[in-house]
């Protein structure tokens, strides 16, 4: 498939590129997964603004509100950083970044891109497939190949969304910095949304220009700018755990980030969120209302884990992950008690 | 002088008896235990540096003067038919050269007698037109503006939808069964066997579709002068593709040179001129520029071959001894649109245990995908994996050691040939194996099972393959005046090192250093005929053709220096080569340095040429091995990790141990993703490939190696041939499938009969064993 010709442009400031944004106009940072996505013909954008110009927006920076990281941070540089290396509260974060992808995919693709990644389905990808996220009539997973697919929030898409490091955030109840334009929402130039209304489930009324469905919130005349990650209460704790087919480079079966905040040894609060199982991070709420005031024990934890998988619904090929959501939980778990 | 001779010759399990001419001179086997200065030795590469640096020249990177890129525009369709191509605008587009298609052919349309764009397209990635440009980017340009008209036809998109009762047809004028019969063999009686069975087990297996993945995809490049063209090819057989594309051109072979100095792999998949060759070569003739078409990694899963998938059905009968009385193997298997011969999956059943009756039967049907390919070891590898997961069954249903089960049935004679081999060390394997694995040691103990979710277990399979080689093949030696040699042979190193060990043999036999040989293989030019490099052939093929050509070299040699030492009168056979010297036997005063002698000769070459000699009459020659596997399995998540694979292989005289463990090592991986990851998947309602890249196309990568021990029987074979040394390049593959599905049984308890072995399938056979109440020990 022939890549389209397009203009590209450095720019010099966030609000420079996105006064450019539109449609047709997006911009580029790591390119890991837009510049695949146009060689294989899925999209043509007319312009790319390159972000990787524009300075400040790649590092970690302690805020009142928690740590600033830029979006531009790449995922090996977050993964190194020190103050992450040392805080028990972000582990989750750590361990997702060394999982995701490889070395050199690490030293490429930036935070903000990883969260707004396309789905890795294999009929989305398939430039000959006219899935709806891609604007067509329906979802050719839903009845076809889909052992990877979801076992929750499926429909129209049942393509589970492929970021890791979005699971663990989105158990550190982090927030993304939006830019846009002033007339909307945007006080000083930016909007903080939490990641759990950034990621969106598919929607039929949600939609682009060019007919496809994204996976979050974002318009196309908005950038991320940052990622916050609030400050945790004293003494939390959080893991992660992703399953893959095979030992490295592989897009998680099922991932499970959980974040733990106690109170002697019951669990105050939580956070529990599942890969790898849904269009979008599955925040597992019943599981962590049934942790609530509860110890770590095993009894615990089984409830939790049963909680959590109480509403999945696999499709035809999938139910083995069901069963796999509810160990790498249990998993996740272990490692913190 | 030539002399016209029939000899046996075992090609990838099936054997056949040729004429052939053979001329060598009788080279003195190298007894077993013979010192030899470096054969046997750990030797690097000869082009290690060349090619790790970059300097080596793949297909790939030929790039010449004014040279055009072609590209192809494929069926997004799995079978349709083609009304209409509008290419007008692509032949406008600018740094266009030209764009062919059925309405619009090339000046030769046909390739062994298929045409290259036909109406009716089988599988998706079918050839539909063809661009040259010139570059990569215009091409891929060009192929965008080409329109083409499809009318869609019903598709047959694996074995059993090909197979049922109304199936769609895969191709419009033929029957969807290439042999509804089947391949049949025979010996014994079915009924028998299973009337003298006192225990019978019966098994059904699945494998995948499996890609080559070769890190270096299909490719041809062309350049003309005159009436002469020179071709690059990513191949496995330098000559089998000089053949192919004088015979697709019509022209005689001297017009025709094939170079392949390096290759990026081929595992079964490369072998003559392909439609990218031809075109690369039409092209070029027609635009008078070279021309090079290489494939994108999509293309090579879609159009470049695969390892069939395969279902299979093993019933195995045994007294209570565990005597065999029975080997019954039915399979069937889906080779593609234009389906050949399926591949001889019944091969390890015919001949790797002692058995009065065995069937095996290999069934054949078209799908509507691109033909299967060899694939290491074809058929070999699938029926291995239900042969030995059906003998492990057998040996717990008999409450038998695996290991002991296949002691017990040991075949000392070929089963089916009814002959003794010239050297069988399967025994030996096993034996070298157990003891390196400590198999009848218990179960490591740092992993206990019932602690954690993980536990351990410990499987074995074993593995027959042929390797022989056989004539016809060649060497020429060039002796120059200085003292060092020049050795050109007809073949190809596809990475297995034969460069390296076709060096050392020279220089070995010519009792040279290694650096004083220069090896010049890839190339039909300088050289005279050697093999293609499938069936594991090439090294017991050309070594000793290698030997008899040296051989040569030195009795012109020795001639001189009798001359010199005024022996005038002296045989040849009077004289021994040692350490340089040249010594007259009835004394050993009398001795003159090699270089010496070269020295004298001034401009004067001494050429030399060597040719294989036929296999022994009557008895087989076969490779052997032996695989223990230690894996872990999580009964949690379904995840399997292989630990730990010793693999002891009989291979005859090792020649360089450190390619051949090398080898091992790439087999073994090979093996382990079969096993566990890789999976061609293919969309039922659409008839598309899902899996055509390699993100979901998953090979195994360090993450997912085991710790691999290689050892090595290493006992001259010097019945096989005057080196004494078999091939290795296909049976490292062979017995991992059933290795490690053995291991998983002994872990947990749960027969795996489909590959690869995923954590979906595992969770979902713990899950139905335990809901039965079912454990390892009432299976």
């Amino acid at each position: 498939m022939a890549m389209h010709p397009f203009a590209y442009a450095n720019a010099n400031s966030l609000e420079e590129a996105a006064a450019n944004l539109d449609g047709e106009t997006r911009p580029l940072a790591g390119g890991t997964d837009l510049v695949a996505l146009m060689k294989d013909g899925l999209v043509a954008p007319k312009r790319l603004v390159n972000l990787k110009t524009v300075p400040g927006l790649a590092g970690v920076v302690a805020h009142a509100d928690g740590l600033h990281i830029g979006a531009l941070t790449t995922l090996s540089n977050l993964a190194s950083n020190p103050e992450l290396q040392e805080r028990r509260d972000l582990a989750a974060l750590v361990e997702a970044l060394e999982e995701s992808a490889t070395p050199q995919l690490r030293h490429t693709a930036t935070i903000g891109g990883n969260l707004l990644q396309w789905p890795r389905c294999w009929y989305f990808r398939n430039p000959q497939v006219p899935c709806w996220r891609k604007g067509g009539r329906r979802c050719f997973a839903f009845q076809g190949e889909n052992k990877y697919h979801t076992i929750f929030g499926g429909g129209p898409c049942f393509a589970p969304h492929p970021s890791d490091p979005s699971v663990a955030l989105m158990a550190l109840d982090a927030s993304v910095l939006v830019v846009g334009p002033q007339d909307r929402d945007h006080r000083n130039g930016f909007r903080v949304v939490p990641l759990a209304e950034f990621f969106v489930l598919p929607r039929r009324d949600h939609e682009w220009a060019d007919g496809y469905h994204p996976v979050t919130l974002l318009e196309t005349d908005e950038i991320v700018a940052a990622v916050v990650v609030p400050q945790a209460a004293d003494g939390a704790r959080s893991a992660f755990v992703k399953v893959m087919e095979r030992g490295a480079w592989d897009f998680a079966l099922v991932s499970a980030a959980v974040s733990l905040t106690m109170d002697g040894n019951r669990v105050a609060a939580s956070r529990v969120v599942l890969g790898g199982v849904a269009p979008i991070p599955w925040r597992a709420n019943q599981a962590e209302a049934a942790l609530r005031g509860e110890r770590v024990s095993e009894d615990g934890v089984a409830r939790a884990v049963r909680a959590a998988v109480a509403d999945a619904r696999p499709l035809g090929h999938n139910e083995y992950k069901v069963a796999l959501a509810k160990q790498a939980l249990a998993q996740a778990f272990r490692a913190l008690a | 002088m030539p002399k016209i001779r029939k000899t046996k010759v075992e090609f990838e399990g099936r054997i056949e008896e040729r004429e052939v001419i053979v001329e060598e001179e009788h080279v003195e086997t190298w007894p077993r235990g013979a010192t030899l200065r470096l054969v046997g030795k750990p030797t690097p590469r000869v082009d290690g540096v060349a090619r790790v640096s970059g300097r080596a020249l793949y297909t790939h990177d030929v790039q010449l003067p004014r040279m055009l890129i072609g590209r192809f525009l494929r069926s997004p369709h799995p079978h349709a038919r083609i009304k209409a191509v509008d290419s007008a605008k692509a032949e406008a587009l600018p740094g266009v050269a030209l764009v062919w298609h059925r309405y619009h052919p090339a000046p030769i349309a046909t390739l062994e007698g298929r045409e290259i764009f036909p109406e009716e397209v089988a599988y998706e990635g079918a050839e539909v037109a063809f661009v040259a440009a010139r570059d990569d980017r215009t091409a891929e340009d060009a192929l965008a503006l080409i329109n083409v008209t499809y009318e869609l036809l019903p598709f047959a998109f694996d074995l059993e939808s090909a197979t049922a009762e109304d199936a769609p047809k895969v191709l419009l004028d033929e029957g969807n069964w290439v042999s509804r019969e089947g391949d049949v063999y025979q010996r014994g009686d079915v009924g028998t066997g299973l009337g003298d069975a006192d225990e019978v087990v019966e098994l059904t297996f699945t494998t995948p579709i499996a890609s080559h993945c070769c890190l270096e995809t299909h490719g041809s490049a062309a350049s003309w002068e005159g009436d002469q063209v020179t071709v690059w090819h990513s191949t496995q057989s330098v000559f089998g593709t000089r053949s192919s594309v004088a015979d697709a051109l019509g022209i005689p072979m001297d017009k025709v040179r094939v170079i392949s100095d390096y290759i990026g792999g081929g595992f079964g998949s490369k072998w003559g001129a392909e439609p990218y060759t031809l075109m690369a070569i039409l092209a070029a003739r027609e635009t008078r520029r070279p021309v090079k078409a290489v494939l994108g990694r999509e293309e090579e899963h879609l159009a470049a071959g695969y390892r069939p998938g395969s279902w299979q059905r093993v019933r195995l009968g045994a007294r209570e001894d565990g005597t065999l009385t029975l080997i019954e193997h039915d399979a069937k298997v889906a080779t593609g649109a234009f389906g050949g011969g399926g591949p001889v999956i019944g091969g390890p059943s015919k001949d790797l245990y002692a058995c009065p009756n065995v069937r095996t039967v290999v069934r054949t049907s078209r799908t509507n995908a691109d033909h299967a390919r060899a694939f290491r070891a074809p058929g070999y590898v699938e029926g291995t994996f239900a042969l030995e997961g059906a003998m492990d069954a057998l040996a717990h249903k008999l409450g038998m050691d695996p290991l002991t089960l296949r002691m017990k049935n040991y075949a000392e004679m070929s089963p089916s040939r009814g002959g003794p081999y010239t050297f069988k060390g399967l025994r030996q394997a096993y034996e070298m194996g157990a003891e390196r694995f400590g198999w009848s040691r218990a179960v490591p103990t740092d992993l206990p099972n019932g602690q954690g979710p993980w536990r351990r277990g410990r499987g074995i399979a074993s593995q027959i393959w042929g390797g022989g080689g056989g004539p016809p093949a060649n060497a020429i030696v060039r002796l120059l005046p200085d003292g060092t040699a020049e050795l050109s042979v007809g073949v190809q190193d596809i990475g297995t090192g034969t460069k390296t060990v076709l060096t050392q043999v020279a220089a070995e036999e010519l009792g040279l250093p290694l650096e004083a040989v220069r090896c010049i293989i890839g190339d039909t030019l300088p050289a005279p005929y050697g093999p293609g490099s499938g069936g594991s052939v090439t090294l017991a093929s050309t070594t000793p053709a290698v030997r008899s050509a040296c051989r040569e070299v030195l009795r012109q040699v020795i001639a001189l220096a009798a001359v010199m030492l005024g022996l005038e009168d002296a045989s040849v056979d009077d004289f021994d080569v040692e350490r340089g010297d040249i010594v007259y036997r009835k004394d050993p005063d009398r001795r003159l340095a090699f270089a010496r002698v070269t020295a004298k000769m001034g401009d004067y070459t001494i050429v030399a040429k060597g040719a294989r000699g036929p296999n022994p009459d009557d008895k087989a020659v076969n490779t052997f091995g032996a695989h223990f596997a230690e894996v872990a399995v999580n009964v949690e998540t379904g995840q399997l990790r292989v630990e730990r694979i010793v693999a002891v292989h009989d291979i005859g005289r090792v020649v360089n141990p450190l390619t051949a463990t090398s080898q091992v090592y790439g087999g073994v991986m090979m093996g382990v993703g079969y096993a566990t990851t890789e999976e061609r998947i293919i969309d039922p309602a659409t008839g598309l490939q899902l899996t055509a890249n390699l993100e979901d196309y998953k090979v195994p990568l360090v993450t997912d190696t085991p710790a691999i021990e290689v050892l090595f029987v290493d006992v001259a074979d010097t019945e096989a041939n005057s080196v004494g040394s078999k091939g290795l390049g296909e049976p490292p593959i062979i017995p991992v499938a059933a290795a490690i599905a053995n291991a998983v049984f002994d872990a947990v308890g749960v027969r795996v009969t489909d590959l690869p072995i995923t954590p979906d399938r595992l969770l979902a056979l713990l899950s139905r064993a335990s809901n039965a109440g079912f454990s390892k020990e009432v299976e």
